[in-house]
Parts: structure tokens; sequence; C-alpha cells
């Protein structure tokens, strides 16, 4: 079992090199859907479903649709693929820079176990409910924290894309 | 360095380079720093479960949060910056004339 868990994990870094050498922005959007659904079965995997629920929701379901239409307005209508010769040597030269970074750091090889939530004992609170839980009694200022950041960022967006001749990023 | 750590370890470092290397189009620079953000949220989901602490599930909540806002805000300036300069391309953007 706790190699279908480290199979999650190389579908994850999978994704991460989709999206590093995509050909063109609608790959790269293709990598990041592949790499949250396996981050999220990961981390139903390892005992924390409602973190992947908020996973899903926040990212995939929020800011990921978002993106997919901003690449809809940003992208080439013919773009490249995966075949061609430039974006493969793209990805081989990453991975070539990633093992000799990691050999250089080096990898405990034999540690194929995976620590999950019940890996002490078995708990009838369940740890991400309760920890998330805790942004209503003792982490209420994180919350309001969070909420005003959020706030704050929909009047600089809203500023952002004003235009006409007193937006905040003007060339002429 | 087990092997569960080394898979989002990867995925940053993949995402880093592809930062670096961001070869046309702004926005798929943007999509390089979303994926770094997920491997940090994986990561920081790892961290209550290896060390039993509930408390500590908080972290990776909040910086989602604070993410959606920074996705925002570059998908601002992106929406900006091809209103004045026609498109997303990375080359057009010189105001140095040269």
């Amino acid at each position: 079992m706790a190699y279908f868990v480290l199979l999650l994990g190389v579908g994850f870094v999978l994704g991460g090199l989709a999206v590093a050498s995509n050909p063109s922005p609608y790959y790269g959007v293709v990598g990041l859907v592949l790499g949250s659904v396996v981050g999220c079965g990961l981390l139903v995997s390892l005992g924390v479903p409602f973190v992947a629920l908020v996973l899903f929701m926040v990212y995939l379901g929020g800011m990921l649709v978002v993106f997919v239409y901003s690449v809809c307005m940003a992208a080439d209508p013919f773009p490249e693929t995966w075949g061609d010769w430039r974006v493969l040597g793209y990805g081989v030269v990453m991975v070539l820079m990633l093992i000799v970074g990691v050999v250089f750091v080096g990898v405990e090889c034999w540690k194929t176990w995976v620590v999950t939530v019940d890996s002490g004992s078995i708990f009838v609170g369940r740890l991400d409910f309760s920890g998330v839980a805790m942004f209503y009694s003792l982490g209420a200022g994180m919350f309001l924290a969070a909420g005003w950041g959020l706030l704050l960022t929909l009047f600089v967006v809203l500023e952002l894309v004003r235009g006409l001749s007193c937006g905040a990023i003007r060339a002429v | 360095m087990s092997l569960l750590h080394l898979s989002f370890y990867s995925s940053f470092i993949l995402s880093c380079l592809g930062l670096a290397f961001h070869r046309t189009h702004l926005i798929s620079a943007l999509l390089c720093l979303e994926s770094m953000m997920l491997s940090i949220f994986i990561a920081l989901t790892i961290l209550p479960i290896e060390a039993q602490t509930p408390s500590t599930t908080l972290t990776p909540v909040f910086i989602l949060a604070f993410s959606a806002c920074e996705a925002g805000t570059g998908l601002a300036i992106l929406v900006a910056s091809t209103r004045t300069h026609g498109s997303d391309h990375l080359h057009n953007l010189n105001l140095l004339q040269c």
C-alpha cells in the first residue's frame, strides 16, 4: 500500500515536469490539473481527506478555472506540441539537472515506508478536521487576516485592469 | 530524504526550472508559479501528518488563500499587459527600446 502512495508521488513529479516543459499554455494547464488530481489522491491516501477536498475546490475549481479562460485569451491558435524536439530537449535537460541535484543531496532509497495519520494510534477526532476547525477558535486572528487579504486583493485587481487612461499599467 | 519527500522536492525544483527557462508566453511563467505553490501545499500538509500535530494543518489552508490572491494579481497583470501590448509574448515587453 505504501508503493501506491509512492506511485502517486511519481505522478506528481510527472505533472510538475509537464508544467515546466510546456510547449504551449494549453498543455501546461493539463499538467497542472494532473498534478493537483494526483496530489489530492496522495493526501487522501495519507489520511487527510478534508485538506484534499479544500485543494480540489479552491485550487482546481477556483484558481484553475480562472487560469483556463486566461489561457484561452492569451495563447496561440496553432500551438507547438510535445513531439517537437525543442520541447523534448527542454524536458530532458530539466530532468538531468534534477538528477544531478538529487545525487548531490543524497536520497535514502531504502526508506520506502510512508507515515500516515494512523501511524501512532487510531483517533476518533480526525487530524485534518480538528486542525482546520481551529480557524474558528484559536486561529481567529489568522482567519481575519486571510479575509482582509482577500478583500484587499479584490481592489488591487480592480485597479490593475481598470484601463482607459488612468489604469495602473500603461506602456504609452 | 525519504522517497515521499523526494516527490514534492523534485516537483518544486522542476517548476523553478520551468519558471527560469520560460520561453514565449507570460502565462507559462504564471503556471509554473502555480505548480510551485501546489508542491509547497503538499509539503506543508505532510508536516502535520508526520509530526502528528493537528494545529499545523492551518498552514496549508492559509497559504492556499494567499496563493489565490497571488494568482489573481498575476492574471490581472497579464490582462493589463495583453491589453497594452496586444499579446503576452515576453519579447514584446521592452520599454528600453534597444
